[in-house]
């Protein structure tokens, strides 16, 4: 299988491969097909803000046991999109369209106390700061207690004890004493470790991880990964990770998800957005990662132009400014390429050109 | 400004973009119109009062509001609409210099506080502290009372009563931006610190400053008002607003609309600044939030 | 925890020497010659001499500064040129009266301030917000003293619900209570208008967060959201806008015993000033300075109970 990822991707995989068929229902291309298998569905999701369109069409979905992983640049609108779906997206910014299946059920129609209930219990998030996630004024116990009382009726020493049995599980020593430290005690890592406690505390369906290492060392990121990757393997809980660090995909994830300016660009699962890469801007990240086997002073690759501003997107492709291949092409600035079928199924790109990379790409 | 490093100085690249952000900000326009309406009235009292405010009409005391007197007239039978146009003027003159001195004096100790080190830094932070603890109008109260009851004391006496808190925020300022890259950068080529100071910290607190500014503007109204009210403000019969609401004090019952109709003109004044403050202080925060986040530029 | 305390008790002693110091050079500045007050316009060129070299005023001003600061650190703050008593007597007297006032109007000012703070912060932008924060608009841009007339009209005057001036008619607790009403519901009114605007102020930054969104992805209450996770944050912000507050309010306090005809340190002072009462003024003006810097200091405490940050440096 790992022949046919790029060379710079060839490292040992955390799990192993899902069976390629496996992943083929899972999504589908622009239907409003809800997979039964799924357990967290976003369908169309548009979020706004004052002149511009942070997160347009978003649809992905993530299957029990599995890891999708979301990429992009920041302002890609990739926190945006799980922000909206779990409705904390505060004004000016408005989620406009789009379905949010859990298990099923449309999350994105609940409010107020049928909202809250499923926050933390059904579906957690794991912030990308845990410098500032914390509250700085109350202690771990204190703060841990807190989440497990707003869904459960426990006695305070009760939930306490059970605090303490999520902090050994997330591998925290001395987890008694600990309950009583404030966070700013606390190193970076070991307070991201708390969050992640607090995350899966409740048992969720689905965790959705906010680039969880970025803030952190490199030498605690495997770490933290790991640790979320056994939680994962112990509840058969669904993750998202999402992430610029492509690395990180290569090792934990089994489905990848794209996205430029707001819009999903590619979608399908590693072995073919990262093998039989379909998107020139996919292709485009590859490219401009320095590779340890090439020759030294060979030059850099940096994708040409700006970042998106999503204020002022062009007419057609997001992309197309600053795309090798579409420059000159008709369609690419003036109309927005849907999300096509490839030549796999269920994997999907928003290029009207995505065959070129075919014959020419990595497979 | 042609050294790389001043070029990362967020003050230096700020466009003209902001002008119409604060058009579009409704307190801060509505302040701002006041403020300009009474600055005219300020400027054409002469013209726009029908009366002297200084005339006595010993046959035409306590009136009641008429056509003749839209205001009535006081226990000296002067025009209270006539004494309050020309007030206006007064009260300007107050908030507007004491807004200059303050935010000199304060400008300068706040930030050499915060910006040498050593003894004098602590000696002047020192100062501060000690000068905050006295209650303003207390210490304005003190020093008229030292300075005798003219215009010119009263300015200086709430300026200089204002004045460390225009400093502590000045202090403030400087030291968030003193660890900034931009300041490194000019250090590492050689640049005088006393240079630094004037070319780059300042330019960048500005901000702050000028919000507490209105805030010393908006109290020396206040201030002023009360310290004429005391009787040790400007003496009469100058038309001090606070100076109307003393003589109308003693005939609230039966002619409340002397008082009344001043307190309302100081109120007015006060707001105009209290919105400016506001409006600005919406406007520039999310400006300065944000440099705070360009640290590593 | 020790170092702390150990730093902010070195704060207040270097804080109270410089009041002193402030505070003789101020009243030094004063112009007006004191015994000639006392003995009045006929009094004779050598009387008035010797009552001079008696008040010490002949000594040079740095010598006076040594004196003064001596006589302070016995609990000597001069005697009062006009009744002849202790000048600190004078001004514990006059202290209790303003004390009941300053702490009746601080509590209802804080009491109604501060949950009207959080209540437009968590309801930004509403239309209570907004009526809420014109009300509060109003009452700091209206000079307190103008707002004790007005009350004044309204209530002792047209309604006649309450007595319109001094302390008590005389009458037991309940006739001392009711002349409190007024004054103190006005300088409460007003600096709970700061209040409110500067709760608002701090409870929106906190509000803003990362924690709190945090706790909002977790699934908590809102309640406990507002109430616990977030005041409990704002709280240090809060109190120190109760310090600069109180220190606002003792200014507003003197106007109001003045509209009021309260006695109380205001008014003293008031009477000092008038009269060249040197060591009166001065002994009000330093009672007024050291109460305000023992409040801020005891807030300083207070702070490192909130925050546990704060502890460890």
């Amino acid at each position: 299988m790992n022949s046919s990822l790029p060379a710079v991707f060839r490292i040992p995989r955390r799990h192993a491969p899902a069976d390629a068929a496996d992943a083929s229902d899972s999504i589908r291309t622009g239907e409003t097909r809800i997979d039964p298998e799924a357990v967290l569905e976003i369908d169309g999701i548009r979020t706004v803000f004052p002149g511009a369109v942070v997160v347009d069409d978003v649809s992905l979905s993530v299957r029990p046991g599995r890891t999708l992983a979301v990429v992009g640049e920041s302002g890609s609108g990739k926190s945006m999109t799980f922000l909206s779906a779990l409705g904390l997206v505060a004004p000016p910014g408005r989620v406009t369209h789009g379905r949010v299946l859990l298990d099923g059920v449309d999350i994105a129609r609940l409010s107020g106390e049928a909202l809250r209930r499923v926050r933390g219990a059904s579906i957690s998030m794991i912030f990308q700061d845990p410098m500032t996630a914390l509250n700085p004024v109350f202690t771990i116990g204190e703060q841990m207690t807190t989440l497990l009382r707003a869904h459960e009726r426990v006695s305070r020493s009760a939930a306490r004890a059970r605090a303490a049995g999520l902090l050994e599980r997330v591998r925290i020593p001395e987890a008694r004493a600990r309950l009583d430290a404030y966070p700013h005690e606390l190193s970076g890592g070991m307070r991201q470790r708390v969050l992640i406690a607090m995350a899966v505390a409740l048992r969720p369906k689905v965790v959705i991880a906010d680039e969880p290492t970025t803030a952190l060392d490199v030498t605690v990121q495997a770490q933290i990964l790991d640790l979320l990757a056994d939680l994962q393997q112990e509840t058969n809980m669904a993750m998202v990770l999402i992430t610029h660090d492509l690395g990180l995909v290569a090792r934990y994830a089994q489905d990848v998800a794209v996205m430029y300016a707001g819009r999903v660009v590619e979608r399908g699962s590693l072995e073919r957005v990262f093998g039989a890469t379909r998107h020139p801007y996919t292709q485009a990240l590859f490219r401009s990662i320095p590779d340890l086997e090439g020759e030294p002073g060979c030059a850099l690759h940096a994708i040409e132009g700006n970042p998106p501003d999503v204020a002022a997107l062009p007419a057609g492709c997001a992309f197309e400014p600053r795309c090798a291949m579409g420059r000159g092409r008709a369609n690419c600035g003036s109309m927005r390429p849907p999300l096509v079928e490839t030549d796999a199924a269920a994997h999907v790109s928003a290029c009207f050109f995505w065959h070129s990379l075919a014959t020419t790409g990595s497979a | 400004m042609s050294s790389p490093a001043a070029s990362l100085n967020p003050a230096h690249r700020n466009g003209n973009a902001s002008w119409r952000r604060y058009a579009r900000h409704p307190g801060f326009m509505t302040g701002l119109v006041i403020l300009a309406a009474m600055v005219i009235i300020a400027l054409g009292a002469r013209w726009i009062a029908p009366y002297s405010p200084v005339a006595a009409d010993m046959t035409n005391t306590l009136a009641a509001p008429s056509a003749a007197h839209w205001f009535g007239t006081d226990q000296y039978g002067r025009d209270v609409l006539s004494r309050l146009v020309w007030g206006t003027g007064i009260s300007l003159q107050v908030a507007f210099s004491v807004m200059v001195i303050s935010i000199v004096l304060g400008v300068a100790l706040g930030s050499a506080a915060a910006f040498f080190d050593g003894w004098l830094a602590r000696v002047l932070v020192a100062i501060i502290d000690i000068l905050l603890a006295f209650p303003g109008f207390l210490l304005a109260l003190a020093l008229v009372a030292a300075r005798g009851s003219s215009l010119s004391s009263v300015i200086w006496a709430i300026a200089i009563a204002f004045a460390p808190r225009v400093a502590a925020v000045m202090r403030a300022v400087v030291l968030t931006i003193r660890p900034r890259m931009f300041i490194e950068a000019s250090t590492s080529i050689g640049m005088a610190r006393w240079k630094i100071l004037l070319v780059h910290v300042v330019p960048n607190s500005l901000p702050p400053v000028i919000v507490v500014a209105t805030v010393g503007a908006a109290n020396a109204v206040l201030g002023e008002a009360g310290l004429s009210y005391l009787g040790l403000g400007v003496q009469p019969p100058a038309p001090t607003w606070g100076n109307v609401i003393a003589d109308g004090q003693g005939f609230l019952a039966s002619h409340p609309m002397i008082s009344l109709s001043a307190g309302a003109c100081i109120a007015l004044l006060v707001i105009a600044f209290n919105l400016l403050g506001d409006g600005l202080r919406d406007t520039l925060d999310p400006q300065m939030r944000r440099r705070a986040d360009a640290r590593t530029l | 925890m020790g170092r702390y305390l150990a730093r902010q008790t070195l704060h207040l002693v270097v804080t109270l020497a410089g009041i002193l110091t402030v505070t003789f050079f101020l009243v030094r500045m004063i112009p007006g010659d004191p015994a000639q007050y006392m003995l009045g316009d006929y009094a004779t060129n050598d009387a008035l001499a010797a009552l001079r070299e008696q008040l010490g005023l002949n000594h040079s001003l740095l010598v006076q500064y040594g004196l003064f600061i001596g006589h302070v650190l016995h609990g000597d703050l001069g005697t009062s040129v006009v009744t002849g008593r202790p000048a600190l007597l004078e001004i514990v007297q006059s202290l209790p009266d303003s004390a009941i006032l300053a702490v009746a109007g601080m509590t209802i000012a804080v009491l109604v301030g501060v949950p009207l703070g959080i209540v437009t912060a968590v309801r930004h932008g509403s239309f209570i917000d907004i009526a809420v924060m014109l009300v509060a608009l109003a009452g700091i841009s209206f000079p307190v003293f103008w707002l004790g007339l007005a009350g004044i009209l309204v209530f002792a005057q047209h309604l006649k619900w309450l007595p319109a001036l001094g302390s008590s008619s005389g009458g037991g607790f309940i006739e001392a209570l009711r002349h409190l009403v007024l004054p103190a519901a006005v300088l409460g009114v007003s600096v709970a208008a700061y209040i409110a605007r500067l709760t608002r102020s701090a409870m929106l930054e906190v509000i803003g967060h990362d924690y709190i969104r945090v706790a909002r992805a977790m699934g908590v209450r809102e309640s406990t959201i507002v109430w616990r996770l977030a005041f409990r944050n704002a709280l240090v912000p809060v109190l120190s806008i109760i310090g600069v507050t109180f220190s606002y309010s003792l200014g507003s306090a003197i106007l109001i015993e003045v509209v009021f005809s309260r006695p109380g340190i205001g008014t003293t002072i008031l009477k000092a000033v008038s009269s060249r009462d040197y060591p009166l003024v001065q002994a009000g003006v330093l009672a007024l300075a050291v109460i305000v810097v023992l409040v801020n200091t005891a807030l300083d405490l207070l702070y490192a109970a909130v925050d546990p940050r704060l502890r460890t440096r």
